[in-house]
């Protein structure tokens, strides 16, 4: 039998210091609330449908593990993605709808750890995707070229810095050995090269769904929650 | 004049839909059976065995363990666990619609 285990971005139970999970999970349930807060009066029926058909298709684009020869693997992550198409406050639920039902439905990353793997797809990714986005298309205009560049370096940047968020974390936990000036530039470094593909599956997707005037584009444009983070 | 009906969930999302069907059938290729064929393992589990480490095991608490099915063979398994994943957090989602539109 393959034993998927959790993924380079899923942190299993008992790689965290207790005092990192109490402090990811204290700043995870922080940005919830916040979250909360500045959607909750404006959000309709419609974009919390819409959120949870990306956050289903985000989920199995994630089971595409391609395997790399040397024994490790890559897969789309998809917190730039949700950041882009929904803003930072509704990217958030996307994505902690998506690693808190691998966590508890198919043990895909610890429980003790699901603050921190939230933190670093669900937060770090998704705020530095969106950030991204919108830098570029604010400096290049609203064109096709610029969403596709945006996109990329979104996509690109939010899986690096979510890597490396997750390298400060292992590294820093006492039950890992290697301490983080080993763990940071190696995971810096890894996730930097797959956030290449990260990045072009970003940028290809937010090209189709716009040209393709998609629904999940329409709901996200029509009934726009603030999207500023 | 009649009233126009309201899309169903499916009318809406047809497209996506169908692309989350044939990624979910072609999943166990990627998941399972290339992941057999070059004796994959995920990094962070790799840096554990080499530092001698152990996930931590804090309970079973899952039948899905791993993205299997009980009784069914691991590619099958794989893809009916991702159906499992999509109807969650689909069912999370109309429950909330649900409880947004009172």
């Amino acid at each position: 039998m393959v034993h998927r285990g959790a993924c380079a971005m899923h942190i299993p139970d008992g790689y965290l210091d207790p005092y990192w999970c109490i402090a990811t999970y204290a700043v995870t349930i922080g940005f919830a609330i916040l979250a909360f807060k500045k959607v909750s009066k404006k959000l309709t029926p419609e974009q919390i449908t819409a959120i949870t058909v990306l956050a289903a298709a985000i989920f199995v684009a994630q089971m595409l593990n391609w395997p790399i020869p040397g024994g490790t693997s890559l897969h789309f992550v998809g917190g730039a993605l949700a950041g882009i198409l929904f803003g930072p406050w509704l990217g958030f639920f996307v994505l902690a709808l998506v690693v808190s039902t691998q966590a508890i439905v198919f043990h895909d990353g610890g429980i003790t750890t699901l603050g921190a793997n939230i933190l670093n797809m669900g937060i770090i990714d998704v705020l530095v995707g969106y950030g991204v986005y919108k830098l570029v298309t604010r400096i290049m205009g609203n064109t096709r070229r610029a969403r596709l560049i945006g996109a990329f370096l979104g996509g690109w940047l939010g899986i690096t810095l979510a890597g490396t968020m997750a390298g400060i974390e292992i590294g820093l936990s006492p039950s890992f050995p290697y301490g983080i000036k080993i763990t940071v530039p190696v995971m810096a470094g890894w996730h930097a090269l797959l956030g290449i593909i990260e990045g072009i599956i970003t940028a290809l997707v937010v090209d189709q769904l716009y040209q393709r005037r998609s629904s999940l584009v329409y709901v996200a444009q029509k009934q726009a929650i603030p999207t500023h983070a | 004049m009649a009233a126009e009906q309201p899309l169903s969930l499916y009318q809406r999302y047809r497209g996506a839909f169908l692309v989350m069907a044939v990624l979910l059938i072609v999943s166990p290729i990627f998941g399972v059976i290339l992941a057999a064929k070059i004796g994959y393992h995920e990094p962070l589990d790799v840096a554990a065995e080499k530092l001698h480490l152990h996930e931590e095991n804090i309970g079973d608490w899952t039948p899905f363990k791993d993205y299997t099915f009980p009784g069914l063979p691991d590619t099958i398994g794989y893809i009916v666990a991702g159906a499992i994943g999509v109807a969650v957090i689909l069912g999370i989602g109309i429950l909330a619609a649900r409880l947004a539109r009172r």
